[in-house]
């Protein structure tokens, strides 16, 4: 899947979340988007899931023009926000199945199992949702996304709530997506985590791309953008 | 992925966390019979009168309850920004739809069956034999109430004041299935068979299918908007 963002803009009645926007993503990339709080970051992973329509301006999934009128393009495409796309009320398992049926993704209980045991919750399959605590419904959100496959891949503050099982968990995720061919982008404040495994590194401020690079080491323009848009450094 | 086979899906999640949590269909299920008991000690009819006003008092008991059914329709899709998870799924809004509509309906036919039978005794009606028949237009009544209080619930789902504007919008909408289940409910008690008051059927009939049909055809854009 290649993802090509055309002059991308969203606004809230009169604030411009995001405006004039250019992107273009290739497979295989993992892309960190970076930005102060209010930058348009949520926006445009909303954006990119369908969850809201843009003001102008286009985005392109292989060339054809992206809209939520078209579910076949929707179930290649994941948002992974950790706790939540989960019902409290049904079992870890429940919620897998649920969620693999509604993708039409053949599971039988035992590769749910297996996905559960991948994350370190076997043991917890039969357990609400609601009792899980925040880190396990993240471990569960890795799960549901392992099972379902998408080819673009979004993430909105993953880090927040796993330790560093979790962590390393998510990040052997990521790459084995990036391996195949899929699209990620990851949405974070944890600048240097996220640079370690993303291969491109995007910077929003006040709805407009400011930075848009590939990786390299040392990284002296990202520094330097980076130290505009958060002053007081983040690590 | 058909839109029934999704339609089941979503279904048979409702139904296990209603059966989990209870809430919907308890409040109902006693709201109902609270406003049964009100009614039969605010009103002391003499029984040449209840027949014609059965059919009023139980459709105001069915609009209450049904109201409080359709304000915790979409709690599970508030709860954890689930609604962002249906709608990023390949999930047909058709489906979303008939799910929640029969979800709703389901709830109602359980309290109309304990609650119409309930009414018969508490009011001392000896029409029995004509149960049938109410069910049939209150079946039928239900199903409108739930279709179009669907689309209303959900077109409200992001308000502020949810539940208050739930009834504001929905009841001005229901008049025409509220006045032809009446009519057709007051034209079974008093003579036994539907009589004249057959046209009042055939709105019932035609309001469900055509609001049954527009849901499925726009719950897509309702849900996004």
């Amino acid at each position: 899947m290649r993802v090509t963002i055309d002059k991308l803009a969203k606004t809230y009645g009169f604030l411009w979340a995001l405006r004039d926007l250019h992107l273009d993503l290739l497979p295989g990339e993992c892309c960190a988007l970076l930005g102060p709080n209010g930058a348009g970051k949520t926006t445009l992973l909303k954006l990119l899931g369908g969850l809201i329509a843009p003001s102008a301006g286009t985005i392109r999934f292989d060339g054809m023009d992206f809209s939520r009128s078209m579910p076949a393009l929707r179930s290649r495409i994941g948002l992974l926000a950790p706790a939540d796309h989960l019902y409290e009320n049904l079992t870890a398992r429940e919620n897998l199945h649920f969620f693999t049926r509604l993708y039409n993704r053949v599971n039988p209980v035992s590769a749910l199992d297996a996905a559960l045991a991948q994350v370190g919750l076997d043991g917890r399959a039969g357990d609400y949702v609601a009792n899980l605590s925040s880190g396990m419904k993240c471990r569960l959100s890795i799960a549901k996304w392992r099972l379902l496959q998408p080819e673009l891949l979004l993430l909105d503050e993953p880090y927040g709530v796993l330790d560093g099982s979790g962590v390393d968990l998510l990040e052997s995720f990521l790459k084995q997506q990036c391996t195949k061919g899929g699209i990620v982008i990851i949405a974070s404040h944890h600048v240097s985590r996220v640079l370690n495994h993303c291969n491109r590194a995007v910077i929003l401020s006040h709805g407009r791309l400011t930075f848009d690079e590939a990786k390299q080491r040392p990284w002296p323009s990202f520094d330097t953008a980076f130290s505009e848009f958060l002053p007081h450094g983040d690590s | 992925m058909t839109l029934l086979s999704q339609a089941f899906l979503m279904l048979w999640k409702d139904t296990l966390l209603e059966l989990r949590r209870r809430d919907s269909l308890l409040t109902m299920f006693f709201f109902g019979i609270l406003l049964l008991f009100v009614f039969n000690f605010a009103f002391d009819l003499e029984p040449d009168k209840i027949t014609a006003m059965a059919p009023g008092l139980l459709w105001l008991a069915f609009l209450f309850t049904g109201t409080l059914g359709l304000a915790q329709l979409f709690q599970a899709e508030r709860e954890n920004h689930n609604l962002d998870a249906l709608l990023l799924s390949p999930l047909d809004g058709g489906a979303l739809f008939l799910a929640k509509a029969t979800f709703n309906l389901i709830l109602m036919v359980l309290v109309e069956i304990v609650v119409i039978p309930l009414f018969w005794i508490l009011f001392n009606l000896r029409l029995w034999n004509l149960l049938p028949q109410v069910f049939l237009v209150t079946l039928l009544g239900t199903i409108g109430f739930c279709v179009l209080g669907t689309l209303m619930s959900a077109l409200t789902l992001r308000a502020r004041a949810r539940e208050l504007l739930l009834p504001l919008v929905l009841f001005p909408l229901m008049i025409p299935v509220i006045l032809a289940t009446i009519r057709c409910m007051e034209e079974v008690l008093r003579t036994g068979q539907f009589g004249d008051q057959v046209g009042w059927l055939r709105l019932l009939l035609g309001f469900d299918v055509i609001f049954l049909t527009a849901g499925v055809l726009i719950f897509d854009w309702v849900i996004e908007s």
